[in-house]
């Protein structure tokens, strides 16, 4: 299926949450401050309604997203307001994708775990917390997994700043 | 190892009655759980990962891969320097798979540059990460060896693998980390006679591997340490997300090549030369170790296939594309997902139309690949989880990034 196929079941089985639809478009000649966008589409999801979201996603026997390919999180810059969660989600049986894309505040950056509706989220979402300082609601194992417990700060935020030392390790 | 180790004799509880009218006394001994490291620096553990695991007796009663000891901030460096600066970084997180891990970064960027790729080039690309995959199916098919105890197939494995890495050094100079396929393109035309090895190698090959399927997979001792160990059933397999030979190798029938296909895989398999070896379970449950290894095995046979196709059919012509020295990328966002010889590596990269990257993603299909040892490992023998780790097949390099 292709992605106005998904999004229009999406819409028919009523799945939860859905804020609105995003996809390439071309330059606006007239406009310079405009520069178009190109690359993949995604549906915008309420973050809250997440984990219901997926699960339909996943149940459904016509769209029946059976895998959680990579769930990450992205800071897309100082000047935003916001992080985003991706998803990205893979069907095996009709061989077709879909990326989810939800908003949540920095400052108060937190995300229901999805790791109930696919275990395969548990890892990435431990990663995601780690390197963004999101708190994952009712998560079942929220420890660091690639920095060392004790790493203060997040390092993949735009407004990170590097440490000096760490442990005696001058880092300069 | 200073863990106390207690073991009480308790009272003799049960008893049963013999045919012969004697009693049986059972005594139970009970040994408290040990924890046990294995790792960093355990060879079995392919690299600087440790897995604390929690064992009684000889039973493996928990396993909790710890990863890190080799992070290198790949994602934050891609949000540091230019599009193309980057792409000798995507060499180093799955060492062993470099053309392919060039091949997903560069596939991800050319998404959002839209841009076209000459025929030659995506031509040399796929015989490039076939033969990269032949290369990194043969260390984990001869590590996995060493893993069981099997010192020879090692040996034999790394003669052919010697004369890939020959091939890829004569073409770009380079014998690990290649970055040879670029942006746009490839770096640089086959020196003269190149496709000729290529092709001797491709028959070498062939006959080798029919020593190693005979030699390896169909040894008794070999199945009889893989067989019905660290079984994987399909629902677990797509619950964890698991892709490539692991997802093959439980049964379920999906490769990116053929399914979603990306450069001119979809010619490939019109021309009949893509077959994508999938498990059955013949020789103990399906989605064990041995299906795993078996899945490797025949995909390095594919990929012949799939490279002599490549070498019929090649034609001159350019190689690369123009592109500006300092690329600016439009304003975007991009997931592109392509067949690793591990699973699926993904790349999603965010642009804002500048130099530089505002995200640079990637979807490591060894760190997809391990949470399921939490799962598999419990209650397996302590000496079948060094089968289990191996057949997993894990990069460390991939899984910290």
């Amino acid at each position: 299926m292709d992605f106005t196929g998904i999004c229009d079941r999406l819409k028919a089985i009523g799945a939860p949450g859905i804020l609105g639809v995003d996809e390439p478009r071309e330059k606006n000649p007239e406009d310079k401050k405009d520069l178009g966008r190109a690359g993949d589409s995604f549906v915008l999801v309420d973050p809250e309604e997440l984990e219901g979201f997926l699960r339909f996603c996943r149940d459904d026997t016509e769209l029946q997203f059976e895998l959680l390919c990579d769930l990450t999180a992205t800071d897309p810059g100082n000047d935003d307001e916001e992080l985003w969660l991706n998803y990205n989600l893979l069907s095996i049986a009709h061989k077709h994708r879909l990326a989810v894309k939800a908003k949540i505040s920095k400052e108060n950056s937190n995300a229901p775990s999805v790791a109930d509706v696919y275990r395969a989220a548990q890892w990435h979402e431990r990663e995601a917390a780690e390197m963004f300082g999101i708190t994952y609601r009712n998560h079942p194992d929220p420890r660091h997994i690639l920095l060392p417990d004790d790493w203060i700060g997040y390092p993949l935020r735009k407004d990170y700043e590097y440490p000096k030392e760490y442990r005696g390790i001058s880092c300069e | 190892m200073d863990q106390e180790r207690t073991a009480t004799v308790t009272e003799p509880k049960e008893s049963a009655v013999l045919p012969d009218g004697s009693k049986e006394f059972v005594v139970d001994v009970h040994t408290e759980d040990m924890e046990l490291n294995m790792g960093p620096q355990h060879p079995a553990t392919h690299g600087v990962m440790r897995i604390l695991l929690r064992v009684d007796g000889e039973l493996v009663t928990g396993a909790q891969p710890h990863l890190g000891y080799l992070h290198r901030c790949a994602e934050k460096i891609g949000e540091n320097v230019e599009w193309l600066q980057y792409l000798p970084y995507t060499d180093r997180y799955d060492y062993l798979a470099a053309m392919n891990n060039n091949l997903g970064y560069s596939m991800a960027v050319e998404k959002l540059l839209g841009i076209e790729i000459p025929r030659r080039a995506e031509m040399l690309r796929i015989i490039c990460a076939e033969l990269n995959r032949i290369g990194s199916h043969l260390i984990a098919f001869g590590t996995y060896g060493l893993d069981l105890g099997a010192f020879t197939p090692f040996l034999y494995t790394f003669r052919e693998r010697e004369w890939m890495m020959s091939l890829f050094e004569k073409i770009c100079g380079a014998r690990l980390t290649y970055s040879y396929i670029r942006i746009g393109g490839v770096f640089n035309d086959t020196p003269p006679g190149w496709l000729g090895e290529v092709s001797r190698f491709c028959d070498t090959f062939l006959v080798k591997w029919q020593e190693y399927y005979d030699l390896v997979v169909e040894n008794q001792i070999f199945i009889g340490r893989t067989a019905d160990v660290g079984v994987i059933p399909r629902e677990m397999a797509m619950d964890f997300g698991l892709t490539g030979p692991m997802l093959r190798g439980s049964g379920i029938d999906f490769d990116l090549r053929r399914d979603m296909p990306y450069s001119l895989y979809g010619e490939v398999d019109k021309a009949g030369a893509l077959n994508i070896p999938v498990a059955r379970g013949e020789k103990g449950s399906l989605g064990d170790c041995w299906d795993r290894v078996w899945v490797r095995t025949m995909e390095m046979k594919e990929s012949i296939e799939i490279v002599r196709w490549c070498l019929d059919n090649i034609e001159a012509g350019p190689v690369i594309g123009e592109l500006p020295k300092t690329l600016r990328v439009p304003a975007g966002e991009a997931y592109v997902g392509i067949e690793n010889p591990r699973g699926e590596l993904g790349h999603y990269v965010v642009s804002d139309g500048g130099k530089v990257a505002v995200r640079c993603r990637v979807r490591g299909p060894s760190f997809c690949n391990l949470p399921v040892l939490e799962e598999i490992m419990l209650g397996t023998l302590l000496a079948d989880s060094v089968a289990i780790i191996g057949s997993t097949d894990v990069v460390v390099g991939e899984t910290d990034r």
